[in-house]
């Protein structure tokens, strides 16, 4: 294998990977027609798009004979961003001309008329040139209502951050489903940390009956699938529920405002779910970690009399911040990205719904706005993007911890 | 020591009922009394809103402010009775032993150190036994039984009786499983594998590893996102619409590529049979950054006497690489294999945001929602079907279960050496 050779199927590669990013953020930042009509490759170089024009305002009523006016100006008329610049190539005109198979009757055409012909416009001779130029001409003086034509455009590229925009301050769907994502991500990272760094410690270095297999079975339950669990979890949290309901009956006035009703499916519900399905990860890689932490350690703080619980806050967690740092990503990183568990144990309140929900959602309604489908995905990916580059060691030494043995 | 056996378990069961009575009392009067909280942020973002003239309803801002702080106490809440846990229960276990004890030192310290480690394992194991263990025996139990609780085995009849329902549905999925089975998994090791050697020879390889590894921070349903611009149809159908025709109106590159036309406008991911590739393909694009830096670690610890050694002798780079290098890391390929292999049998998120009520496309996992959502007609037992689906998933894992337990098991031993 020559050198070359090795260069280039390692950037082929390399292009195949990153092509799609570089797709979804060219979209997000194209026009609503650009990106629904044309191909996000073609964003970088002049290319034929349709835009629709109004030759002129309703309330400009007055009779001329000769009107000049310009295509561009009347698309970018009030527009801000997405200006359209470029080289007119052709209109698609529509409209009845006299029939030549039957005297006296019209028929309806479809024509794409370029830079120069002339097209008949109401009556009128209307004529346009690449520059987006036009005049309308009639024999006399009338006030013709405006008439929307259709034109092909070689437009230049132009990006823009509408889109961005609008899925954040003119939707709520899209803050929403951010604050939720945090409101969810952050104690169900922080919580199972917290269970499993004591478990860790107790399978690590403290001796008590049946603890080997209960470790193995503990471990075991990682490859469970979470979908065994759903609708027992669920019944359970009904009944939780519907017993918090009737406590918040008894202990406020709830009744008065009809509130007592305390949901099933919450936030809450979702914490705990994830930091249960989260724990046995958790409890192998703190467990793996602390164990190998110099056990002469341990013995001179047990001959000093140190409890075990003062041997764990003053010596283990600090020992052990690159294995929480570790799990912490990979819990992060899970729960944010969780589109199931979401499903089924969180709350299917439109305004608490996560991220991976909402974008799943807004593959439909999007369907024709891909430039709002994408500047959404974008904002969703930021997030655990940034929390995996600046903490990309961490994660990498918690997969080898996991596979590759004194990795 | 027998006689301490009754003390301990006396003041296990006491720690054990002081904290289920105390720990939900603490957590409910923290709400109570951080309640106001959540009045002062709602002031607070009525106060952005006004300062800064949002454009949203200023309920909207309320309501979302409202949520923010309700999070902020739960998560000290959270916290805090975590810690309670840990030093009441800490405090109960010193305080009982010595009572308990009569003043014998080395029995108090006996005492502890007995209940100690069960202290400690305490909440993870009662998590996991509520979350994972029992729910998945009462889903067997569910699957066995109709909707008023009779015993049958009717929900899986989609195994055996073609006229059952989901009979076409499973054996979908069970073909497709199968594909994805087998196909993702290698594919994301010989690319990992690729990858891995050839990033290691290049200068420029720590880059070309980083881009690689990014999309596994990323959610299956961005990804798919993400690779419908590769694989969808055209944006809007080649009608005058409201900008009229466009001549270049594929917006999927790898359709364009295929040169289709304006007419075909069918996404790839949905064809008939071969869509199923395409929505692996994306799986595969996420996954062997996963088996990369796997690789590229274990192929970094192959002693370098071996290679020297291969070197005399004259080995070619290939040889080099399939004869030595390989069936050193070999350990590794398995337990890299045997994680996609788990991570394919549980797949949902990309058949589910793509192509969600496509029989063509199910996996199980799919399959369980789709019962659980379109399937009401099969009379009242969908529930129950529901676990016997669930049940049929957690079947395809348990080898996988096995084997690992076992490397676990054996890793745990060297571990301890």
């Amino acid at each position: 294998m020559t050198r070359a050779f090795k260069h280039i199927v390692l950037a082929l590669i390399v292009v195949i990977w990153v092509l799609p990013f570089v797709a979804l953020v060219t979209t997000s930042l194209r026009s609503e027609t650009a990106s629904k009509t044309s191909g996000f490759w073609t964003a970088f170089t002049p290319t034929e798009l349709g835009h629709r024009f109004g030759t002129h305002d309703r309330d400009q009523s007055e009779p001329f004979v000769t009107m000049s006016g310009n295509i561009f100006e009347r698309l970018n008329g009030d527009r801000e961003s997405f200006q359209v610049s470029g080289d007119v190539s052709s209109i698609l005109f529509k409209g009845r001309i006299p029939d030549p198979d039957k005297p006296g009757k019209t028929k309806l055409i479809k024509q794409l008329i370029y830079a120069g012909e002339v097209m008949d416009v109401r009556g009128g001779e209307f004529v346009f040139q690449s520059s987006g130029d036009f005049t309308w001409t009639f024999p006399e003086a009338t006030a013709p209502k405006p008439k929307n034509l259709d034109a092909f455009i070689k437009q230049n590229p132009v990006f823009g951050t509408d889109a961005y925009i609008e899925v954040l301050f003119e939707n709520e769907n899209v803050p929403n489903a951010l604050i939720s994502s945090f409101i969810v991500t952050i104690p169900a990272t922080i919580i199972p940390i917290t269970i499993a760094a004591f478990a860790a410690y107790a399978f690590a270095w403290m001796r008590f009956p049946g603890r080997d297999w209960l470790f193995v079975i503990v471990v075991s339950l990682m490859v469970v699938p979470t979908q065994l669990a759903f609708l027992p979890v669920l019944q359970g949290f009904s009944g939780i529920a519907s017993w918090a309901t009737a406590l918040n009956a008894w202990m406020t006035d709830c009744e008065a405002t009809n509130t007592c009703r305390v949901a099933s499916k919450s936030f809450a519900s979702l914490w705990v779910t994830h930091t249960a399905f989260g724990l046995p990860l958790a409890i192998y890689l703190l467990r793996n970690y602390i164990v190998g932490l110099p056990k002469e350690l341990l013995e001179s703080a047990r001959i000093d009399g140190a409890s075990h619980l003062k041997i764990f806050t003053r010596l283990i967690i600090p020992l052990s911040v690159p294995a929480l740092a570790s799990f912490s990503i990979f819990q992060f990183l899970w729960v944010w990205n969780d589109l199931i568990v979401a499903l089924y144990i969180g709350s299917a309140d439109s305004a608490d719904l996560v991220f991976p929900i909402r974008l799943q959602k807004q593959l439909g309604t999007f369907k024709d706005q891909l430039h709002l489908l994408n500047a959404s995905a974008v904002i969703s990916i930021i997030v655990p993007v940034i929390v995996f580059l600046s903490m990309q060691r961490y994660f990498i030494r918690g997969l080898l911890a996991g596979s590759v043995k004194g990795g | 020591m027998g006689s301490n056996r009754p003390v301990i378990a006396g003041n296990g069961l006491a720690i054990f009922f002081t904290v289920v009575f105390v720990l939900p009392i603490c957590g409910i009067l923290a709400y109570v009394i951080t309640s106001p909280l959540d009045g002062w942020m709602v002031q607070f973002g009525t106060w952005l809103h006004e300062t800064n003239n949002w454009s949203f309803s200023t309920f909207d801002t309320q309501e979302r402010f409202a949520k923010i702080g309700f999070a902020i106490r739960s998560i000290f809440i959270a916290v805090g009775i975590s810690f309670l846990y840990f030093w009441l229960s800490n405090w109960l276990n010193q305080g009982l032993a010595r009572v308990s004890s009569r003043g014998s030192a080395g029995r108090e310290a006996y005492i502890i150190e007995a209940l100690q480690p069960w202290i400690f394992v305490g909440p993870a194991l009662v998590l996991l036994i509520l979350f994972l263990f029992v729910p998945a025996f009462s889903t067997l139990s569910l699957s066995f039984q109709e909707a008023d609780g009779a015993r049958t085995v009717r929900n899986y009849a989609f195994l055996w009786d073609s006229s059952a329902l989901g009979y076409v549905q499973f054996r979908y999925a069970m073909r497709n499983s199968l594909m994805w089975l087998v196909l993702v998994p290698t594919v994301c090791i010989s690319l990992g594998l690729l990858i891995a050697v050839l990033a290691d020879s290049v200068r420029w390889g720590i880059v070309a590893k980083t881009l690689i590894f990014v999309p596994m921070a990323i959610s299956f349903v961005g990804a798919a996102v993400i690779w419908r611009n590769i694989f969808a149809g055209g944006g809007i159908q080649p009608q005058e619409a409201i900008n009229g025709l466009t001549p270049s109106y594929q917006i999927g590159l790898l359709k364009a590529l295929l040169g289709h036309t304006a007419a075909y406008n069918e996404p790839l991911y949905s064809l008939k049979f071969w869509g199923n590739f395409f929505l692996m393909w994306i799986l595969v694009w996420v996954q062997t950054g996963f088996a990369m830096v796997i690789f590229s670690a274990a192929l970094r610890g192959v002693p370098e006497d071996t290679i020297e050694a291969a070197k005399i002798d004259g080995a070619n780079p290939f040889q080099m690489f399939f004869r030595v290098k390989l069936p050193q890391i070999y350990s590794t390929v398995v337990v890299v294999w045997t994680t996609l292999v788990i991570l394919v049998l549980k797949m949902f998120d990309i058949p589910y945001a793509l192509s969600a009520n496509d029989d063509d496309k199910l996996l199980l996992a799919t399959m369980m929602e789709n019962a659980r959502n379109n399937w009401s007609v099969g009379g009242d037992n969908v529930e129950n079907l529901f676990a016997a689906i669930a049940v049929m998933l957690m079947l395809t894992v348990i080898p996988n279960m096995i084997f690992n337990a076992r490397r676990i098991r054996r890793e745990q031993r060297e571990l301890e050496h």
